[in-house]
């Protein structure tokens, strides 16, 4: 029941926001409620949630089209639960940014958000693919009107391409889904897993549409600058790790055979899009553009873990998902805080923000160090996890991995310093304030995520993947590359493979 | 007991970072000062309450080990958060939380009237907390989350007058260098997880010797522990940021870049002995490359104008001492020099940063002169300083330095090697230091001395500045007493269960005699400053211009790695990322086709459209599947 009420909570949300008669400011109360009863009904989720147990949880299960074999079916498992709690997360804290910002037409931009808010968490919990389909297109069209009525200047540009690309990868998807679920069946937890290339090829192209991974990024920069801020947390924060999922759930471990097969190209279309996203950062003109290749290159990291494929690096990508999540999210509500206090988001006319603005700068240069993954942050934590992982799939695919870590240093630190120091900017007006108290208390908040998450990173990279307990590796198994397979075999719907590799672990 | 001291000597300082950072604006400025002092004094006391427990203990028994939860777990691998109290950490938690809380209150004092004093308090609190951390770390992952954020913390304050380009410049530089240090490190980390399947000290020391019998892996263990070390100690090639680095506030470089940061290197050699000593080669060049970076930081200090890069290259200097010294297994007495040099390198920048203060922020040793009269104290602790540094008897750099020269010379063709680099070092750092020495307080009043100190004032600054400076004075006149050679030595009996040192030891008439080859060393290069420099009038060599160029190192990592990385950054996007990727996303009709009706839709400007579009959307979707149906 839990989980139908985490879809249906937003939906009606939505409905409620859209018709109520009010001012802008009562309609943005009422969503941001809404949120914060989501996620209250999440934090219970959390409480009872057993994560010894591998199997799906809050499940729910009503026929829907019998003949095919599609159901109406629902529940949450292991990493799922933290994807859905990054999703309630950042979407309260976009909502409440939208809400201080004053957004218009307040009735149709909080139930977009809202609806959003549903399909997001639908598609982390549909165990049918039907379902996952429906609502992986659900989530779409309110952001191609999110960014295209409520984006900056070149909005339309930026929509166009964004719907291109995302349009073209969801058509595929669904041809694949169709092909597939008439052969293998529909529903996640007991469709046959797949030996065919072409499958894998058409939902692993469709993600990484939307991670995105190298080369199929084309549309990230103009959405990631054209949206309004909270709509770029939410895109580069949770849409992408939608994606990363969709990977994990069903393009991994349906199709075992392949993934195989294609680890090396899919490691190293990763491996590229880390070090070439880094350096596309370093050399970004604006605030945006250096926080939107920086997610390009986290989201090339988290590839990496994921396919890499062992105990190690999945729940270091698992990790890593929340933390980029939360960080990138913060980044560009900062970026919007940034943009309302000066005229502009190019560096190179921005600057000396820190003087008199203790808070602010507090806030750029504790997130941008969370975001270079400095030691002792939860992005590094991720990030170790991810690499020492990857290095035991082959020590050549982490040494990108540790190039990238000097770069992200320079980017980051060339973004904080281009904020903060060195004189004040031309286009910084002068009287603009410090971070005021609603500011604060957003970007605080996922702040003291992140920070909660450096504490005990184990919170998350331990609770990820529950059947592991059951089938303990030992030491000696992490490297192995048929063991690696473990990892996989704790998503639920993969029980004819868990036999087979917990067999060969032991 | 210890293992609860030990938490309280970690976060005693981080409870202090919260205060003032959640105190804000609330908070006096004075106040944050006081915090961040008391909060390391706190330190100390539970880092001596520590000591004194462990003493008790039998030689054999004094470590204990703290764990307090699982910091990174997934189901077959699991780091703890764990903190090892030994002799080895003892002896740099004595020395971070002592020397720290002396130079933290002298900031008080220097820091004073500075615009964001709680920011800088703040950050030096923070700093002292990721400093204990390293070295309470009983694990290399702990151990790496410290080295970070000690990283952290130098790039906050190297950057602390955030208006400045060149301070800016510097922390970034010194934050990145390090990360190179931080990346080699994880790569040791990653092997010892592939093999050692832990990364708790204990258990990857055990296997040590089975871990050694791969050549390869264990040599690039500890050439990726090297790296990060040399990074961090800043050790030829990775030593560019700590010059740079002193555009920080003076106490900063006090602390960081000469008291405790940047020796964390040799801690780290230290440390991890058992799997350096598997690796052979790699430690003789931990050896080598100290020996290297002794002599050219020797040689750059000469040339250098600036006070604070004088006994900035002064430190590098140093460190390659301890480097050679743990190179070669003589652990306590690289560790003996650390604490001494701990003591005398402080008093140097402390005193250097009162002249400083007195001068109004000016740094050039040119425009100094004649200070001995004006500042008499501050002239006497100079001298006491650079006398330790030196190595002139009784003081402590004799003592400490001394055992180094002497295990060198003891250890066959290499030692012999590493001994010749090492007693130059000696001349080189007599020159350079008393050359500093005179430039700054003989000769007479220079135009700026007489501007910034009118006649009959006494510039010594506050007491919270002189009273640290009169502390570390006495520490560097005594703190080498408590090792000397053929008399007695707790301090290395200490240590030995921790670090037994597998260097040949040298004999007590040995090492006497060493010590007066080096003293007579010494007193020559004393000689040569004093003819050249003391009078201030005659005309200095002129300075080759290798040295002025640092040895060129600046400009060809310039040219080898920044300006590729840049180019290639930017042709990445200009060549590529525009005209390939991002056109590519409109040339797609099919996008240019949605993207037009889209757009009509989207002008109509009515709210109801885009909810028509979305209950549209979600139809199509529902009619295309019920349709294929």
């Amino acid at each position: 029941m839990l989980t139908t009420a985490l879809i249906c909570l937003p939906l009606l949300g939505a409905l409620s926001v859209f018709l109520l008669p009010a001012p802008r400011m009562w309609v943005g109360s009422l969503a941001l409620f809404f949120s914060l009863a989501e996620l209250a009904l999440w934090i219970s989720g959390l409480t009872r949630f057993d994560f010894g147990s591998p199997k799906i949880q809050f499940e729910q299960q009503h026929s829907w089209i019998s003949d095919l074999g599609i159901s109406y079916h629902v529940g949450l498992f292991g990493f799922s639960l933290w994807l859905v709690g990054l999703t309630v997360v950042v979407m309260t804290a976009a909502i409440a940014y939208g809400l201080w910002s004053g957004r218009e037409r307040a009735n149709a931009y909080y139930a977009l958000m809202l609806f959003l808010l549903a399909a997001i968490v639908g598609v982390f919990t549909a165990q049918d693919l039907i379902l996952f389909y429906v609502a992986y297109e659900a989530m779409m069209i309110p952001l191609y009107v999110l960014i295209g009525v409520w984006g900056g200047a070149g909005r339309l540009r930026a929509t166009f391409k964004f719907v291109a690309y995302t349009m073209a990868g969801s058509l595929l998807m669904f041809a694949t889904i169709v092909v597939y679920g008439l052969s293998h069946g529909f529903d996640l937890a007991t469709a046959q897993q797949s030996g065919s290339v072409w499958l894998f090829l058409g939902f692993a192209a469709a993600f990484a549409v939307k991670a995105p991974l190298f080369p199929l990024h084309g549309w990230l920069a103009d959405a990631y600058r054209e949206s309004p801020p909270e709509v770029a947390a939410l895109l580069s924060g949770v849409i992408s790790k939608v994606a990363v999922f969709g990977f994990l759930r069903i393009a991994l471990t349906q199709f075992p055979g392949p993934t195989h097969d294609l680890r090396s190209l899919m490691l190293a279309l990763s491996a590229v899009g880390l070090v070439y996203g880094s350096l596309l950062a370093f050399r970004a003109p604006d605030i945006r553009g250096v926080v939107a290749y920086s997610s390009l290159a986290q989201m090339s990291l988290i590839g990496l873990g994921v396919f890499a494929q062992n105990e190690l690096s999945l729940s270091g990508s698992v990790l890593q998902m929340v933390n980029h999540g939360l960080v990138s999210a913060a980044l560009f509500l900062l970026a919007g805080v940034i943009e309302l206090r000066s005229s502009s988001g190019a560096l190179s006319r921005l600057g000396g923000m820190a003087r008199g603005r203790p808070i602010l700068a507090s806030l750029i240069i504790s997130i941008g160090v969370i975001s270079l993954a400095v030691p002792g942050s939860n992005a590094f934590a991720g990030e170790f996890l991810i690499l020492a992982g990857v290095f035991q799939q082959g020590w050549g695919w982490a040494i990108p991995g540790l190039v990238a870590m000097v770069l992200a240093a320079m980017y980051m630190l060339r973004l904080v310093s281009a904020l903060l120091h060195r004189e004040v900017g031309e286009a910084v007006s002068k009287k603009a304030p410090d971070v005021l108290l609603p500011e604060l208390c957003v970007i605080g908040a996922l702040l003291g995520c992140m920070l909660a998450l450096s504490v005990w990173p184990a919170a998350i990279s331990k609770h990820s993947f529950a059947c592991l307990e059951q089938a303990p590796l030992t030491s000696a198994g992490i490297s192995s590359q048929s063991k690696a397979q473990v990892g996989l075999a704790c998503v639920p719907g993969t029980g004819s493979t868990t036999a087979t590799t917990t067999g060969t672990a032991k | 007991m210890i293992a609860a001291s030990a938490w309280v000597c970690l976060l005693a300082p981080l409870t202090a970072v919260l205060a003032i950072a959640l105190g804000g604006n609330r908070l006096p400025r004075r106040t944050a000062g006081y915090l961040a002092t008391g909060s390391t004094v706190i330190s100390f006391a539970a880092a001596v309450t520590a000591l004194i427990a462990t003493l008790g203990k039998s030689a054999s028994q004094r470590q204990t080990v703290s764990t307090a939860f699982g910091l990174i777990e997934t189901h077959a691998f699991k780091i703890n958060l764990n903190l090892l109290v030994d002799p080895l950490a003892l002896v740099m938690m004595l020395v971070v939380s002592g020397v720290g809380s002396l130079i933290i209150a002298y900031s008080i004092g220097y820091m004073k009237g500075e615009n964001e004093e709680r920011r800088y308090f703040a950050y030096i609190a923070f700093f002292a907390f990721s400093m204990l951390l390293l070295v309470e770390a009983a694990n290399f992952f702990v151990l790496l989350v410290g080295w970070g954020l000690v990283g952290l913390s130098s790039y906050l304050l190297i950057g602390f007058w955030q208006e400045r380009p060149s301070a800016i410049a510097a922390a970034k530089k010194a934050f990145i260098i390090n990360a190179v240090g931080d990346a080699a490190m994880a790569l040791a980390l990653f092997l010892l997880i592939q093999h050692a399947h832990t990364l708790d000290f204990a258990g990857v020391f055990g296997q040590a010797v089975v871990l050694g019998e791969n050549t390869w892996l264990i040599n690039l263990v500890a050439a990726g522990l090297l790296v990060g070390a040399i990074a961090k100690s800043a050790q030829i090639p990775l030593h560019t940021w700590l010059p740079d680095a002193m555009e920080g506030p003076t106490p900063v470089s006090a602390l960081i870049h000469a008291a405790t940061m940047v020796t964390a290197g040799v801690y780290l050699i230290v440390r991890a002995h058992p799997l350096f000593e598997q690796a052979p080669h790699v430690q003789q060049t931990a050896a080598g490359l100290g020996a290297a970076t002794l002599l050219a930081a020797g040689a750059i200090a000469l040339v250098q104008t600036d006070i604070k890069r004088v006994i900035a290259y002064s430190t590098m200097s140093q460190i390659g001492y301890m480097f050679l010294a743990a190179g070669i297994g003589a652990y306590s007495a690289a560790m003996f020099h650390l604490v001494t040099h701990a003591f005398f390198k402080a008093l140097l920048f402390l005193a250097a940063g009162v002249v400083i203060h007195a001068l109004g922020g000016e740094q050039d040793m040119r425009k100094m002169g004649g200070l001995r009269r004006r500042m008499p104290r501050t002239f006497i602790a100079m001298l006491i300083g650079t006398g330790a540094l030196v190595g002139l008897p009784p003081l402590a750099g004799f003592f400490s330095k001394d055992a180094i020269l002497a295990t060198a010379v003891s250890n066959g063709v290499y030692g012999k090697v590493l001994f010749a680099a090492a007693i130059a070092g000696v001349l080189l750092t007599a020159l350079y230091s008393f050359r500093l020495l005179f430039l700054v307080f003989s000769g007479e009043e220079s135009e700026l001395v007489k501007k910034s100190l009118p006649k009959r004032k006494r510039a010594e600054g506050p007491r919270w500045m002189t009273a640290p400076v009169a502390v570390l004075t006495l520490l560097a006149i005594g703190g080498g007493w408590m090792q000397v050679a053929g008399l007695w030595h707790p301090f290395s009996s200490f240590l030995e269960e921790v670090a037994p040192s597998f260097a040949a030891e040298p004999s007590a008439s040995r090492e006497w005699l060493l010590s007066a080859v080096s003293l007579v060393v010494a007193l020559g290069g004393l000689w040569i400053a004093w003819a050249i420099y003391s009078a201030r009038t005659q005309r200095a060599p002129r300075a080759p211009r290798a040295l002025v160029e640092k040895l060129y190192f600046d400009r060809v990592y310039d040219l080898v790695f920044y300006r590729p990385a840049v180019a290639v950054a930017h042709r990445l996007g200009s060549w590529f990322e525009r005209p390939v990727i991002e056109r590519s996303g409109e040339e797609i009709g099919f996008g240019a086709l949605m993207g037009g009706r889209f757009a009509a839709a989207i002008q109509s400007g009515l709210a109801r459209t885009y909810v028509l579009l979305v209950a549209a959307g979600v139809s199509v979707i529902v009619l295309l599947f019920l349709v294929l149906r």
